[in-house]
């Protein structure tokens, strides 16, 4: 410096640590900048890029007539964030608790309760979101934000609604909170109905909102399939409807029913007690977890006399006997295989002969037993599982069980005199349908199908389920001379006298089991049941209906319980399905007088 | 007494070092400007920051234009008067109902339409009283009295008084101007460190005394621990030169100001430049701070007297460590501390008094005899 006024020293030492500040300031720079920059990407990206899933809309779940039977809405959650309320808004409390339907008080309390303490002792925690309602329809949440109270908002979310609430509430199965598919056409269709979820990937501001003019890519949900099925919503409230009934007469453990259309295996309805209500499935004290169960696939029971069908079927379609020929029912032992068997008893209802056409319509046990004894083990068992027992029907519904049909080798020696009425073999009641569906359907199985067809949301279909045939298990001259025998145990003189519909020929077969309660046959616990379909000549309904334990005293629990069931069913079905009678039918039905005497019950 | 108020003429010629001087500020003026557009492209009316502080600069230009063109000689005699009045402005200020309260501190004085920020005025005090008193009394800075107590003492005043404001950072900045000036003007070292350093432990105690202050240092010193609340701003901004890297993801483009950062477009714009121009933005605007600095570290020699070599030193030390203590703040260097980046930040009072240094500086650079050789050669 040239001016001796200030030392050099001194202003050189300053101009010195201004220069190295300045120096340590570019260094730090080029750290940032460049030598430190990936470790800060790394952060950067983390804190900016999102991932926004878009949800896609699952798809409906209509009947045959296009009823909604399961489907989802948006609804909103509505909330208040109690730090962010105005004073001046409080007037407009009484308006919002109506508009969302709570009580005032509640409402306050949501605004004002400002913090809450966590654990005793602890640091109270600033409430930031008070639930106000649950569930609020868009309108209704319009019409809150209009109100423009300050700190009240929500969050949009997809609610899976069932309209019918209990109506076929074991086929239609429910999707659970965390949007998993629990059971029923819910989770078996869950791929059609699913659909896919879209997402947007995206970077977001300081607040953690998204910043739309930075989004990179955006792939488009694909909504869900809407799924028909093949049940018919006003024949499965009939079908409710009828089971409601017998609950409320006989207080039974169970009631299954099933309808289906024999020529395809569509169900029209398939309904159990007890059920549940799919909009409350949560709520295990109103609705016990063991109600969820479709006992028609899962509950197997012994199926009685309306398995006689099947050693009746296999003795005319070997050829072995005619519906003619006459067995001796009064028989209380019979030697087979060089070993003397005792027959089953007959109870009331002892004949010493019938023919094989009155063994089925009297429900003859010692009958039936010798038909069996006739077949041979091997082509009774081979039979019974030519009729579904033993294996799984295919419906398309989980947690299907295949049922109880003992190999051969496994049989005692009682088994050939007792599984012919329906003892030592256990059954659902969806086989004991579906056998009865062959015989309907001349003689070939079908597999029992719920979804007719799935479509997408402009309605073009996308798959279509054609009725699969599974196998012939009797010939159709076979089914048709069977059904003529089920005709007459739906006649006077049958023993589902009471299933009778005026103009309409009925064919059908009751049962009734003694429940084995602790390890026998009781002679208090019963399951009647009815299996039958109309009309006769050209079969478009089946029915079956399984009542578990009705509290009820008397005999023949199949005719006199499920066999007005039936009738009461049927006839519904008959008005709203349009259902006529068959020709030829109604001819037989003027016939009648001399077919009962040809084929009546033999002189004592 | 009038005579002492006439201007030098505003025709006089600017030196070469005046007009990379003024190509430096402008350079900066604009950069801020540039950047202040881009940041408030978030806010609900992207033009109005623009539209404020351009009418700021419009003032800070003609405040500048003043300065550089006032006998800074002639004045010397106005100014303890003026020493007192803005002594009394900063007393004004703390006085509930005229000064301002804005998150805790009483700053500002409510002008109408504006707000003065009175420590501004005190700078500008601090530096003229200073410099008369350290060039007037200067055979007498060997003395204790006169030479260390008094100038120790005035610049306690306007320390002392910003410092109840409170505010700690442009009290710690005249601080550090001031004891550079003593420091310069040959105060005796045996005073002034014992006393520097009694400064600095007061200062580091009121700092450890407050818990919002006591806070920020504790996150400065542990910015991963704390970066989602307390160090959340300084680790923003940190982030924002990385995201920047070497060149920048380009004007407009950044992500930073969308809510990451507080105070972009304030005390923080530092780290939008880094993030929209890179490196070399970041680089040039402290290459350009630095060379305000030397310009004028450079035309010191040419300084006639004590008073106007502190005058203008004083100057270039406001401009330069405010940059510095800003710069290091934005970039981690520093505890978080509020304070604008010259010429860049939005912000009236501060681009007013920037542009009032600058005209100081650029003022000597005019009145000083040019060098010897120069002079010959014109001849």
């Amino acid at each position: 410096m040239s001016k001796a006024f200030v030392s050099s020293f001194r202003s050189s030492l300053l101009c010195a640590a201004v220069a190295l500040a300045f120096l340590v300031l570019i260094g730090r720079l080029v750290q940032l900048h460049v030598t430190g920059r990936s470790e800060l990407l790394a952060y950067v990206e983390k804190s900016r890029k999102m991932v926004q899933m878009v949800e896609a809309r699952r798809g409906n779940i209509v009947d045959r007539q296009g009823n909604i039977l399961a489907t989802t809405h948006t609804t909103m959650n509505l909330g208040v964030d109690p730090q962010s309320v105005r004073e001046t808004d409080f007037p407009k409390l009484p308006a919002l608790a109506e508009l969302i339907g709570q009580p005032l008080k509640d409402v306050q309390t949501a605004f004002e309760r400002k913090s809450r303490t966590a654990v005793e002792g602890r640091a109270v925690r600033l409430i930031r979101w008070a639930t106000l309602a649950k569930g609020l329809s868009e309108d209704a949440y319009e019409a809150v934000m209009a109100l423009g109270i300050q700190g009240v908002y929500g969050n949009r979310n997809f609610a899976r609604t069932y309209p019918g609430g209990r109506l076929a509430a074991h086929v239609l199965g429910y999707v659970n909170a965390e949007e998993t598919p629990v059971s029923g056409i819910e989770r078996s269709f869950d791929y059609y109905l699913r659909g896919q979820d879209g997402w947007r990937e995206t970077e977001r501001d300081g607040r953690r909102r998204e910043v739309a003019r930075f989004r990179e890519r955006e792939v488009a949900p694909t909504n869900g399939l809407n799924v028909e099925l093949s049940i018919d919503q006003m024949v499965q409230h009939i079908v409710e409807r009828e089971i409601d009934r017998l609950v409320a007469e006989y207080h039974p453990d169970s009631v299954s029913i099933l309808v289906s259309e024999p020529s395809s295996g569509h169900l029209l309805a398939m309904a159990n007690y007890p059920t549940f209500d799919l909009n409350e499935y949560f709520d295990i004290s109103k609705h016990p977890l063991a109600n969820q169960r479709n006992r028609a696939l899962t509950d197997i029971l012994e199926p009685g006399s309306t398995f006689k069908i099947v050693p009746a079927a296999a003795t005319l379609n070997e050829g072995i006997a005619q519906s003619g020929d006459i067995f001796q029912t009064g028989l209380a032992k019979v030697e087979y295989k060089g070993r003397a068997l005792s027959l089953p008893k007959d109870h009331g209802n002892g004949y010493d002969q019938l023919t094989l056409h009155g063994i089925v319509m009297k429900s003859s046990n010692r009958g039936a037993a010798q038909l069996g004894m006739l077949l041979g083990e091997d082509r009774l068992r081979s039979y019974a599982s030519a009729f579904g027992f033993g294996e799984k029907t295919g419906i398309d519904l989980s947690g299907e069980v295949p049922g109880i049909l003992h190999p051969v080798k496994n049989w005692d020696g009682l088994t050939i005199t007792r599984m012919p009425m329906g003892h030592a073999v256990s059954a659902t009641p969806m086989q004991i349908h579906n056998a009865m569906a062959v015989v309907a359907n001349g003689g070939v199985l079908m597999k029992p199908q719920l979804v007719r067809r799935v479509f997408d949301p402009s309605g073009e279909e996308i798959v279509n389920f054609m009725p699969k045939a599974r196998r012939r298990v009797v010939s159709s001259e076979v089914a048709r001379e069977l059904s003529q025998m089920l005709v007459d145990v739906v006649s006077p003189e049958g023993t589902a006298r009471r299933a009778q519909i005026e103009h309409f020929q009925i064919a059908g077969k009751t049962g009734t089991t003694q429940k084995i309660v602790d390890g026998r046959y009781s002679h208090k616990q019963h399951v009647a049941s009815f299996s039958g379909f109309f009309p006769a000549g050209k079969p478009e309904l089946v029915i079956t209906v399984i009542v578990d334990h009705p509290k009820f005293d008397g005999l023949g629990y199949g005719g006199a319980i499920s066999g007005p069931a039936f009738r009461n069913i049927a006839r519904a079905c008959i008005n709203h399905l349009g259902i006529r009678p068959y020709r030829e039918d109604a001819r037989s039905l003027a016939m009648r007088l001399s077919y009962d005497e040809f084929s009546g019950r033999f002189a004592d | 007494m009038i005579r002492a108020l006439i201007p030098i003429s505003a025709f006089r010629r600017i030196p070469s070092a005046g007009v990379f001087l003024i190509f430096a500020v402008l350079c900066l003026t604009f950069t801020g400007l540039v950047v202040l557009f881009s940041v408030s492209q978030e806010q609900a009316d992207p033009g109005a920051l623009l539209r404020k502080q351009i009418i700021w600069l419009a003032i800070a230009l003609f405040a500048g234009g003043i300065t550089s063109c006032i006998n800074l000689q002639a004045l010397r005699p106005f100014i303890p008067a003026l020493g007192l009045f803005a002594a009394f402005l900063l007393v004004l200020v703390l006085v509930p109902g005229i000064g301002v309260r804005v998150n805790g501190a009483q700053r500002w004085i409510d002008l109408g339409p504006m707000r003065l920020q009175a420590s501004e005025i005190g700078k500008l005090g601090l530096l003229f009283v200073l410099a008369h008193y350290l060039a007037a009394n200067r055979r007498y800075l060997d003395e204790f009295i006169r030479g260390f107590a008094i100038p120790c003492g005035l610049l306690a005043v306007y320390c002392g008084l910003i410092f109840i404001e409170p505010d700690y950072g442009t009290c710690f900045l005249c601080g550090a101007v001031g004891g550079c000036l003593l420091f310069l003007a040959g105060v005796r070292l045996k005073f002034l460190i014992p006393v520097a350093l009694l400064a600095l432990t007061f200062f580091s105690i009121a700092v450890y005394m407050d818990p919002v202050r006591m806070r920020r240092i504790t996150s400065f010193l542990d910015v991963q621990g704390n970066r989602e609340d307390s160090a959340y701003q300084l680790w923003q901004g940190i982030l924002a030169f990385g995201a920047g890297g070497l060149h920048g993801v380009g004007l407009g483009e950044g992500r930073q100001k969308l809510s990451f950062l507080p105070e972009a477009h304030t005390d923080f714009i530092f780290a939008i430049i880094g993030e929209e121009g890179g490196f070399f933005f970041s680089s040039g605007v402290v290459l350009l701070f630095v060379t305000i600095f030397f310009i004028g570290v450079l035309q010191l020699k040419r300084a006639p007297d004590l008073y106007q070599y502190l005058l203008v030193m004083g100057a270039l030390l406001f401009i330069t460590f405010q940059a510095l203590i800003n710069i290091g703040v934005v970039t981690g260097c520093l505890p978080t501390k509020g304070m604008s980046l010259p010429f860049i930040s939005y912000g009236g009072s501060n681009l007013v008094l920037m542009f009032c240094l600058t005209g100081i500086i650029l003022n000597g650079f005019r009145s000083w005899e040019l060098p010897l050789l120069r002079r010959q050669r014109e001849l």
